[in-house]
């Protein structure tokens, strides 16, 4: 996506010329703090603004050298992107089966969706075991499951991931990214992953984009963002307790905001 | 009263209440799939007969094939008005929804009576007013056949809810959002449950054009109708049929007790108590599903 | 409507709160309020009480209505029940001898007696379930009018009212009446006008947005549910008796059936939500665009010389009317009011537009 602007209620601007890139088969993180405006960029892509009367208002979106910026949602998952929406959202009052049955394409055949079920249950033992309770009654864990399993049901190329470990316990969060890994390279499906925290997931990612107050500040192998002193104060938690005196510091430090 | 009596009201009233239950359907289809209460399900059901009546009248249709020509006209019908006016609707408040499908009620009422006239006329189905004899009961052999027919749709849709496409529509209900997100198209999804209810309205026209005659009095089923669906939960389809079983019993049980004390006339007042207590006492109805909250 | 804001600076929240912030708003409604007092003498009888008078009392109803769902939030399809709670109340009353001062008082407190029985509803269930609930009271009221003799006036079902007077004066021209519908009217109006400006209605839009939050923020929803109820029912039932008492001389059940309540709700939705200019301009469309259109269909028809069928001619202002509705909320669901408030904001800058970019 290149320079993609957002306008919500064609008031709000949300993000300001965002360009972004993600590879065959690669994984990419999209860091920043809250509100700075990675779900809508996620939103952008998947075609989903349009539920929250947002529009994209300059700049394109391509997926495989197609513009897409005018497709709905629906044909968008047709080309191979899925956008799996943060805070989980699963179908409550279906079983987790019907879940992944609700999200295969209609054109793939009974069998085909057999196949596909079985290798989702191959991915996410967890969920094979409880496939025919309702889903709102799963734990946050398996909630988080199906709604990337349900995902995977679209035969996605591009899968995106809206803050996974949200609310989850971190040996969960460790868990579930071992697995986004594991489809990564069987598949070679790309993944762009949006995350709060940065540390588990440049540990996966190979290259990473940080997005403040709408724009993208700065990207990087995910060794190198690691490395940097930066990022490491302000989103790894820090190396070493920095006190107010440094306030200076601070402001000096953060200079690429405006 | 003798027990018979009793058991006699009790049976019909069933059988009534069961085609209250095949009005409610067109609501239930609709409020499950996009959470809006129709409004306009009489109207639209009134229309149908008249469609029906127009085809095998004007054009001289046989029946058969009036009713399945209408069929399709509804359901043509139904997602239209779902694509022109509800989908835009999206997102609104309840309250400008509600006044949307009563705007489409007043409009639909108006113009099929401003096209066709308000005189009754009957829909001569050609089944035989002669009651039936079951043992000590006397049956309506309309509403059997009614019942009939009602149970059938019944079965027809819950089948149909646990094909793919109705589990999709099921998705839909739940979470509009997400089921976008993988690539259900939730307008095409709603359109068509319109289009449904629109098909159940045709076959409730029938039945009830052929019990009260066709008129504007077909669009007043909607209390009742809207009664059972409450009664039911709103977006089940099992709650819908035993709610109208149940409530067509306290109707036609209550009211001839009733009738004695208030002398004549309280039916209407007994569909809008039960219609009030159910909401009061227990708004999601015997079957409705309350959202799960996680403990 | 053709004024500028320039020079209008409020330095004080009190000086913000004023009713009239903007000193043209107050001249022109002194216009409006002049010519409306002139307008016996200036329009012919026919309009003054076919037109004008509905058109007032009206408003004044909608006014009531736009209370408990424009500003509290409570969707209320039983409207129609609480003015003819009023409406007999008053008539009963009228007839009993008590004068009709008295008697329209009387009216307003059994109808917001009654009314606060919706808000006993409201308490439990909101939205859509309230809707339901406020139909269906809606229902048995209507039954109760049509099956009992002793309140809807034996056999005929109609209940003729005595001479209106008011101060013992008798008042039967159709100018008093005319001046009886305006004074309500303009009553009721200021009353909503002021009720922005208080913590009251403060506290009722808080409801309106999200009672819970509004509940932890100190604001006994439930109480302020029961204001707006009871407050609204108030309103419709002295509406529901002076419409009787002023304009159909007559009560009968049909006049106060669920068509009427839906209607109402029509005419607020029309008009605007929460909108009291917009309700004045709700309530006019709704009132007479379906006689006119009816009208000018008619002389179409005749004009191309296709005859139309009587019936449909009687079923073509049903339909005008719902078709208005449907467009409304397709077009701009905001009503006419926001459509007036967009139009005055254009002429505000109105020369000088191109310089905002």
């Amino acid at each position: 996506m290149n320079s993609v602007e957002v306008l919500y209620n064609s008031v709000m601007l949300a993000i300001k010329g965002v360009s972004i890139e993600v590879p065959y088969g690669g994984m990419v993180a999209l860091l920043g703090s809250n509100g700075a405006g990675k779900s809508t960029t996620l939103k952008a892509i998947s075609g989903l603004l349009s539920a929250e009367r947002g529009k994209v208002s300059r700049g394109e979106i391509r997926f495989d050298g197609r513009v897409i910026g005018d497709n709905p949602p629906q044909q968008r998952v047709g080309l191979g992107i899925c956008h799996v929406i943060e805070g989980r959202r699963v179908f409550e009052h279906l079983t987790p089966d019907e879940n992944l049955e609700a999200a295969a394409p209609m054109s793939l055949s009974r069998t085909r969706v057999a196949s596909e079920k079985a290798r989702i249950y191959d991915y996410f033992p967890r969920l094979a075991e409880r496939k025919s309770s309702l889903a709102g009654y799963l734990s946050g864990g398996e909630q988080q499951m199906l709604a990337i399993g349900r995902a995977l049901m679209t035969q996605p190329r591009l899968l995106m991931l809206d803050e996974p470990s949200l609310g989850l316990a971190p040996f969960l969060v460790a868990e579930i990214f071992e697995i986004i890994k594991r489809i990564n390279r069987d598949h070679g499906l790309s993944v762009l992953l949006v995350e709060q925290n940065a540390l588990a997931a440049l540990d996966i990612v190979s290259r990473g984009y940080l997005i403040e107050n709408g724009r993208v500040v700065m990207h990087d192998t995910a060794e190198r963002l690691k490395a940097n002193s930066d990022i490491q104060e302000f989103y790894l938690g820090g190396s070493q307790a920095k006190s107010f005196h440094d306030i200076k510091h601070y402001r000096r430090r953060k200079r690429w905001l405006s | 009263m003798d027990i018979a009596y009793v058991s006699e009201l009790a049976v019909n009233g069933a059988l009534t209440g069961l085609l209250y239950s095949l009005f409610a359907l067109g609501l239930v289809l609709i409020y499950k799939s996009s959470s809006v209460p129709n409004l306009a399900q009489g109207a639209l059901t009134m229309l149908a007969a008249y469609v029906v009546l127009a085809l095998s009248r004007q054009l001289g249709f046989p029946l058969w094939l009036a009713i399945a020509v209408t069929t399709i006209i509804m359901f043509l019908a139904g997602f239209g008005v779902e694509k022109v006016t509800l989908r835009r609707m999206a997102g609104r408040p309840i309250v400008m929804i509600l006044m949307m499908t009563l705007g489409l009620d007043i409009f639909i009422r108006g113009s099929t009576l401003a096209v066709w006239g308000g005189t009754s006329r009957s829909m001569e189905l050609g089944v035989s007013y002669d009651p039936l004899f079951l043992g000590p009961l006397l049956l309506s052999r309309i509403n059997l056949a009614g019942a009939c027919v009602a149970i059938a749709l019944f079965v027809a849709f819950l089948l149909f809810f646990r094909t793919r496409r109705g589990i999709r529509l099921r998705a839909i209900s739940d979470d509009y959002v997400a089921s976008w997100s993988i690539g259900i198209s939730v307008e095409h999804g709603v359109a068509l449950s319109w289009g449904m209810a629109s098909v159940v309205a045709v076959a409730s026209a029938v039945i009830w054009g052929e019990i009260q005659g066709v008129d504007q009095s077909l669009s007043q089923l909607l209390l009742k109708g809207l009664t059972v669906a409450v009664l039911g939960g709103l977006d089940s389809i099992v709650g819908a049929i035993l709610a109208g079983i149940v409530l067509g019993v306290i109707e036609n049980v209550g009211s001839s007790y009733l009738d004695l004390v208030v002398g004549g006339g309280s039916r209407d007042l007994i569909v809008a108590a039960v219609l009030i207590f159910t909401v009061m006492l227990r708004p999601h109805g015997l079957f409705g599903r309350h959202d799960i909250e996680r403990v | 409507m053709f004024y500028p804001l320039a020079g209008v600076r409020h330095q004080s929240y009190v000086s913000d709160s004023k009713l009239f912030p903007v000193p043209t708003d107050r001249n022109l409604l002194i216009v409006l309020t002049v010519a409306a007092i002139a307008a016996p003498f200036l329009l012919s009888s026919l309009y003054l009480n076919s037109y004008v008078q509905p058109w007032l009392i009206w408003t004044a109803l909608a006014l009531g209505l736009n209370l408990a769902t424009g500003w509290a939030g409570q969707l209320h399809l039983g409207y129609a029940a609480t003015m003819a709670v009023g409406a007999y109340a008053a008539v009963h009353a009228a007839r009993f001898g008590i004068p009709w001062e008295f008697a329209l008082l009387i009216g307003g407190l059994a109808a917001s007696l009654i009314g606060s029985l919706f808000a006993f509803a409201a308490l439990r269930v909101k939205g859509l379930y309230l809707a339901i609930v406020t139909l269906a009271m809606q229902f048995v009221m209507d039954w109760v009018l049509n099956h009992s003799p002793a309140i809807s006036g034996g056999s005929h079902a109609s209940l003729q009212s005595p001479r209106f007077a008011l101060l013992g004066q008798e008042i039967a021209s159709g100018r008093g009446l005319y001046y009886v519908a305006l004074g309500w009217c303009a009553l009721v109006t200021v009353f909503m006008m002021n009720l922005q400006r208080t913590a009251l209605g403060r506290a009722l839009v808080a409801v309106r947005e999200k009672d819970y939050a509004a509940a932890i923020l100190g604001v006994n929803s439930f109480y302020y549910k029961l204001i707006a109820f009871s407050m609204c029912s108030f309103i419709g039932g002295i509406g529901g008796a002076l419409l009787v008492a002023t304009f159909f001389f007559l009560a009968a059940p049909e006049q106060f059936s669920v068509n009427v309540s839906i209607q109402v709700l029509a005419m607020i939705i029309v008009g605007g939500l929460g909108s009291i200019i917009g309700t004045y301009f709700g309530v006019a469309l709704i009132l007479l665009m379906p006689g006119i259109a009816n009208e000018i269909i008619a002389n179409l028809t005749s004009f191309l010389g296709l005859p139309l069928g009587n019936e449909t001619l009687a079923h073509i202002p049903t339909t005008v009317y719902g078709a208005l509705i449907i467009i409304f909320l397709l077009v701009e669901p905001l009503g006419l009011g926001k459509l007036y408030a967009n139009i005055r904001d254009y002429f505000l800058v109105w020369p000088f537009d191109q310089f905002k970019k």
